[in-house]
This record gives C-alpha cells, structure tokens and sequence, in this order.
C-alpha cells in the first residue's frame, strides 16, 4: 500500500507514488549537482525534465494508473545517472557523488573548467603546475615541464622557484584534457627510447630530422676522429665545440626521456599524432580566455580562497570531514617537495655513481681480458685462506654487487618494469655492505703483513780487480725472459713499474738501488742489504733472507742480475735491494747505463727515498752519472776527465762543493722520518747485531715507518 | 590504463561527430538520436547527449525549435546552424583521414594496402 500524489511535473500532471517521488527528486537533485558548473545547466536540466515527463506520460498512456518506483528506475536508467555520465566520460571519475564533498567534487569532474588556472591533479609529476599551466594554454604538459627544466637548469633554479610558488598559489583540481595532441615517445619507432620520432610526430616531420640531429655529435666525432687519423693530424672539427655540443644535446635526449611520457595505449598514439598545435592555437585559446576574465576572475579568486581557507583549517588542526581532502594535500605537498630535493640529490649520487661504475665496468673488462684471474698481482699479495676469502668477497661484493644491481637497473629500465620490488633494493644493499666489509677487513689484513721492515746486510766477496777499476752493469740472466714494461699487454711506463715481468708464479721486482761510499781499508767492497715487510720481525727477515740477488765478477766487471725474482709462496712483501758499494781512495768505478733500469718502487709513493734508509750517517753516499769513470779521493768521487762532465743535472754532478751539500739533502729528504726513529732504530741495531747468524754480517732493523702507519691508518 | 577506459576514450571522439551527422539530415528531437544510434550499435545515454547538445548550441553549432506535441508540453528539435555546418565539415575530414589511417594500420593486408595508397595520396 502505498500513497500516491500528484504533481506538476514540466507541464504535465503526473500521479506518482510517494516513494518513486522521493527517487525522483533525490536523482534532478544529483543532475543538478553534476551539472553545477555547466555553462547551460538549468537548459540542460530542464531538457532531461521534460524528457522525462515524456516517458511518464508513455508508461500513463500504456494504461498504468499511476508511476511506481520501477518506472522511475528504469527510466533514470535509460537516461543515465551521474556515475554513468563519469564513466562514460573515460571513468575517472569518482562513483560515488553522495556525501558533502560534492561541492568540490563537481569542480574537478567539470568539464568546462579549463581557462582557469589550476594544477592538475590528474597528470602529475611532482605538483601538477606544468600540467595546470599546459592545460591553461592548450599545450602539451611535456612540453611545459621541458621549459621549466631549461629555465631551472639555464636561470640557476629561478624555474624550481617559480615552481614551488605556483604549487603554492595554485588550488588544485582534476583536469580534464582539453588536448588532441601530446608529446610522447614513440615505442613502435625507436632507436633508444623513441624520443626522436615522438617528437617527430609532434612537430609533423620526418623522423629522420630529429633523429640526425641527436646523432650529430656521434657522426661528427667518428668524422673528426677519421680525419684526425687520415689526414695526419688535421682536425676540421674543433673537437671543443663539438664536444660540449654533443654533451649538452646527449643530456637532453636524457632529459627528454625522463620527461616525456611513452604513448602505451591507442588514445594515446593517436593523440601523439592529432590535431595540430601551434602558436595559433595557443593566441586563439588565450584571447578566447581574456573576453571573460572577469567573470573567471572573479571565481577563481574564491576558490583560491576556499582552498587557502582550508588550508588554514587544517593547519589550526580542526579536521573538518568536508575539508579532509582538501586539507591534507598541504602535507601531501610538503612531503612531495621533500620527495624532490630527494630525488635531485640521489640522481646526482646516483648519476655519479653510475659513471663511476661504468668506469670500474671497462676496468674490470680490461683486467679480464689479460686474460688470469681479475687481480693479477692477486696471487703475490694474498696470503691465506682468510685473505682469499675476504679478496673475493670484496670483489664480488663490493665491486660485482653495484655492477650487477646497474646492470638490473638498466634492464628493468629497458622492460619499463614498474613494480617496486623493494626486496631488489634490500639485498643488494646488504650484500654491498658486506662487501664493504669483506674490503676493509682485507686491507687490514694486507696492511698487517706490512706493518714492519726487516732489512739484512750480506757482504759480498769479490776479487780485488787487477787495474784498480770496477765497472758495475746490469746484466740479464739467461733464463728469465723479461718483458720490458709490458705488463698483460698494459704498457707500463718503464720507470714507474716495480716489475719487469709477471708470469703464474713468479713477479721480477727490479726495486734495486746502488750507494757509493769511501772504503774504509784499500780494498773494493760490495755489501747489499735486502729488505722486506712482513706482520712481524721474524716474518720480515724471513721473506728478505729468500730475496736472490747474486752478483758475479769478472775481473773489473761486476754484473748485476736485473732484477730479482719473488715467487707466489714468497709474497710480494716490497721487497727492495739496497747495493752499497765501498770504493778505496785512489781506486775508479764506472757505472753502466743499463743501471737505470732499477726502479725506485715505492709503496710509500712518496719521493722513493723513505724506505731505503739504513745507516744514520750517510754522509759517505755519493751521486753518479752513469757511463762516466769516476776516482776516489780523500775529498770523495771525483770524475777523472773534468771535460766529461756534463752538467745535466745539478743535484748529481760531484763536484767538492756539491759533496758537503749532499748530506743536507739527504737530510732535508729523511728529516722527519729520522727524527721519528732514531732512537728506537738505533736501539734495536745494537741488539739485533749481537743475534748475528748465519752469514758474515746480518742485521735486522726494526723500522714503523710512514708505510705501515698509512695502512693502519686505513684499516681503522 | 584498463580497457574500459580506452574504449570509452575512443567513443568519446566520434560521439559529437556522429550526433552532428544525424542532425545534419534534419531536425531531430534528442531521442530519436538515441534511438538512431542505437539502431547502428553505438549506445548513448540521454544523459550524456543533453548537456552535449546544450554545449554545441551555446557554441554557436546548433539551434533548436519548439514543435507542438499531440501530447502535453511542446517538444525541443534540433538544427544545425550553417557554423555547424562548417565545424561539421571539419570533423568529417578529420575523421575521414583517421578512418583511413586506422583502416591503412589495421588491416591485415596493410603492408600491400600501402604502396597503392601512397600515389593517390601524392595525386
């Protein structure tokens, strides 16, 4: 049972149950909320009105007494509620129009809302604001986030500026797009990323063009490189120009890519290539909008209002339930503008790291292409299990993790892969810490095998050479096959390299040097003192004991080994041989050119002297030129044809005057080393001479020199 | 992106073209355009076309006329303006160099289809 009532509806009487009334006044009402921001919206209600009125008329004429809730559903069926019209209009719109957000609800789903300007919620990167402005001017929001990047980038940050104002200013609204035509990367024509031939689309050109002009700076480089090998060294490209040319448009490509959306669906392919934009149709749009400013104006000042008023509300802390949306963008605001200095500064880290790890990449590729192990000094530093272990933790951890989490990067950025795994993230994270623990540990641990020095004098028994001369060369042995400075193919420059040559098992170190000093007695004589690190004193010792570094003579001439071999069980410990060799006054010496070749390799890096300290007074050590006879003399090495001499070098021409210099240099160049170790070098000379062993004279000195310390110094 | 989406996004395009088609053969009361289009498959709701029709009116592009009913109140009949007539125009070309495009692209034996195509174009 229920009651009828009549009603006026549109010129019609219409009997109509009381219930179906309700339904049918509750749906005008929702019309007219939905079309609240129509420019017709009372025509546009009182067409469906009467168009409504109609079929109540139809269903009276098929002999209904009156029109019940039924009739009334199915009739607001076959026109449409709201929720339907959304969905119709491409259903992004909310279903739900019910409840008091309606007010602000029928702004965003309002179609007619372009020419004023707000940011757009819809189409957003950080704020929104480019996509207000585009939809303002009927322009492609890429392209308005491309000029704030230029303007940010070319006017030092007035762009973020101007962006953050605006994203302040600004109310924001779900805009509809009133577009034809955006910019998107083309996937179905790309050589990259499809940059080039979306904006081909874009600008309605052929793909080719900007396709050429991306490609320019390669094409000239590999022309310009061309010339400059062809055309004996005649460059027509002045590589300056182009080279920052090329840079800036390879950033822009990079640019472009991030910003510019791909078109993944048909709508969107389509609009890559419809309706024509240009200068026009921005004029048009933009006068267009001036001839009702006012108006415009006038509402979009009260929105601004409303949502500053909002905005406030919610900052005073009352969540107001209409407001809530409204009120918590300000949070959503400030946290997306943390969001993006974030993400400027981890792109620059990221950015860096990158080309860092593009550099270890080559590397690493270069290494391996030697052909061993990926480290081949490997075998000669890495005693024991744990330090293997830790060295190949340390390789594939700390350098292979980033590596590999780059290489997953680039794929999932190539595959467009959006899903957030952040599990990806986590593991690589802590396996690259370990790693950076695997490496630290390893160079602690490789900084202990070289915390002390041993160094052990042998005296050398030689013939006393018939004519009063010797001549000291650097002779190579006969079964060693040296590869002079050719290290896996790498070219080392001859006097930097430690090495002469590498093979499996063995490294040729030739870090030898050679002291000249007044005999004592009347006879020649040669000593060496071998050193070595090791962890510890006896270590140390050992490690110089097995250096072999054996001389022979024949008569005058004293041959020299090149360099001296250091086995894998031995351990490259830097090993170093310090020759010193006694001349009686009155006796010559002349010294081969080959000598040269023996390289002052020093791990200390610093002036290769450091570690070659061994007696406090080396106020005997005379400076020589090679291939030049020299006498002993009371007053020191004198050369024996004054017209020889040639002055190439101040610091090692013998004059008499440059001898009384010659401490002080050697002073000047030990000065802080000395003063640190005196005492305790001293100290530990005399007790370890009184252990003498085995050969004629051994000593043992105990040096924590800077090596060491640097090490610790790390390892800490 | 789901597919209701693009579809609708798709219709959405053509909806005015093919309304304005229909009221370009003469004046027409909005729910024969419903039913018109119904006939050829392409549902509209009489919600969606009233607040079109009253834009495309306000645009200068349509006019209507009162016409008295056997029935009650007089009923709204549309025309098109000769500015309709022209944007009308508009459409049509667009649509028609779409419609070719589209067939060009998606049709199976497209490859072949476009060699032939080309020199008509150029003529």
């Amino acid at each position: 049972m229920k009651k009828v009532i009549n009603i006026n509806f549109q010129g019609r009487v219409i009997p109509i149950e009381e219930s179906a009334y309700e339904i049918l006044k509750e749906y005008i009402e929702s019309l007219r909320q939905f079309f609240a921001n129509e420019d017709g919206k009372d025509e546009i209600i009182n067409d469906i009105e009467s168009r409504v009125g109609e079929l109540f008329s139809e269903v009276l004429k098929k002999g209904s007494a009156c029109i019940t809730d039924t009739d009334v559903e199915s009739i607001i069926n076959s026109i449409g509620r709201p929720a339907d019209f959304e969905a119709e209009d491409g259903g992004t719109g909310k279903t739900d129009n019910a409840g008091a957000n309606q007010s602000s609800e029928k702004f965003q789903t309002a179609p007619g809302a372009r020419g004023r300007l707000y940011r757009d919620e819809n189409d957003k990167l950080l704020g929104g604001v480019c996509a207000g402005l585009a939809n303002y001017f009927r322009i492609d929001p890429s392209i308005m986030r491309i000029l704030f990047a230029v303007i940010t980038f070319g006017g030092f940050g007035t762009g973020f500026l101007i962006y953050i104002l605006l994203w302040i200013i600004l109310p924001s609204r779900s805009l509809e797009t009133q577009l034809r035509k955006r910019l998107f990367r083309n996937p179905d024509d790309k050589v990259i990323a499809g940059v080039a031939s979306g904006i081909a689309a874009y600008f309605n050109m052929s793909v080719w063009i900007p396709r050429f002009i991306f490609a320019l700076p390669l094409v000239l480089g590999i022309m310009s490189s061309i010339f400059q090998n062809v055309f004996f060294h005649f460059n027509p490209f002045p590589s300056v120009i182009f080279g920052s040319f090329g840079g800036s448009l390879f950033i822009i490509y990079i640019v472009l890519w991030a910003v510019i959306p791909q078109a993944h669906s048909a709508t969107e392919k389509l609009e890559m290539r419809g309706e024509k934009v240009d200068l026009n149709t921005i004029k048009n749009t933009i006068q267009e909008d001036l001839g009702s400013l006012k108006t415009r104006t006038e509402k979009w000042g009260a929105e601004v209002k409303e949502t500053f008023q909002n905005k406030s509300r919610t900052m005073a802390g009352e969540v107001v339930p209409t407001v809530r949306k409204n009120g918590s963008r300000l949070g959503h605001a400030i946290g997306i503008i943390f969001k993006g200095f974030f993400l400027l500064i981890a792109g620059s880290i990221a950015f860096a790291l990158l080309m860092a790890m593009i550099v270890l990449i080559l590397i690493m590729v270069g290494v391996m292409a030697g052909g061993v192990s990926a480290f081949p000094l490997k075998g000669f530093i890495i005693a024991g299990a744990y330090q293997n272990f830790l060295a190949w933790s340390t390789l594939l951890l700390f350098l292979g993790v980033p590596v590999i989490a780059f290489v997953v990067w680039i794929i999932r950025r190539l595959i467009r892969s959006k899903s957030h795994n952040p599990y990806i993230g986590y593991t690589f994270g802590s396996l690259w810490t370990l790693g950076w623990i695997a490496a630290i540990l390893l160079v602690a641990s490789i900084s202990r095998d070289y915390k002390t020095k041993a160094g052990i004098e042998e005296k050398m028994s030689i013939v006393q050479p018939s004519n009063g001369k010797i001549f000291i060369k650097a002779a190579p042995r006969s079964n060693v096959r040296y590869f002079d400075g050719d290290w896996y193919g790498i070219h080392w420059n001859r006097n930097e390299s430690p090495f002469y040559a590498l093979s499996e098992d063995s490294v040729v170190l030739r870090t030898v040097q050679l002291r000249i000093q007044k005999s004592e007695d009347s006879l020649f004589h040669i000593s060496e003192i071998k050193f070595s690190r090791g962890a510890n004193p006896e270590s140390a010792k050992d490690a110089a004991t097995k250096i072999d570094f054996a001389i022979s003579q024949f008569d005058s001439i004293v041959n020299l080994p090149r360099g001296f071999d250091i086995s894998k069980n031995e351990k490259f410990r830097n090993q170093q041989v310090l020759l010193i060799i006694d001349v009686p006054v009155g006796k010559k010496i002349e010294i081969d050119r080959t000598i040269h070749e023996y390289s002052g390799f020093n791990l200390n890096l610093g002036d290769g002297y450091n570690d070659w300290d061994w007696n406090d007074d080396w106020h005997n050590n005379y400076s020589w030129n090679s291939n030049v006879e020299y006498i002993m003399t009371n007053d020191g090495l004198k050369v024996t044809h004054q017209q020889e001499v040639k002055d190439e070098d101040n610091n090692q021409s013998s004059d008499d005057q440059s001898e009384p210099e010659e401490p002080k240099i050697s002073d000047s160049t030990h000065y802080h080393y000395q003063q640190k170790n005196d005492s305790e070098k001293s100290a530990v000379k005399k007790t370890e001479v009184s252990i003498n062993s085995k050969s004629s004279i051994k000593k043992t000195v105990r040096i924590t020199d800077i090596t060491s310390s640097f090490f610790e110094r790390l390892a800490l | 992106m789901d597919i209701q989406n693009t579809q609708s996004q798709m219709r959405k395009g053509v909806l005015e073209f093919c309304i304005l088609s229909i009221i370009r053969q003469g004046e027409v009361y909005p729910s024969d355009i419903v039913d018109k289009m119904k006939g050829a498959n392409l549902n509209i709701l009489e919600g969606t076309l009233y607040p079109l029709l009253t834009r495309l009116k306000n645009a200068g592009y349509l006019t209507y006329r009162w016409v008295e009913s056997n029935s009650g109140p007089p009923r709204k009949y549309f025309l098109m303006t000769d500015q309709g007539l022209q944007f009308y125009g508009e459409l049509e070309r667009t649509w028609n160099e779409l419609a070719d495009a589209v067939q060009k692209l998606t049709s199976p034996d497209g490859k072949e289809n476009l060699p032939e195509e080309n020199p008509n174009n150029n003529q």
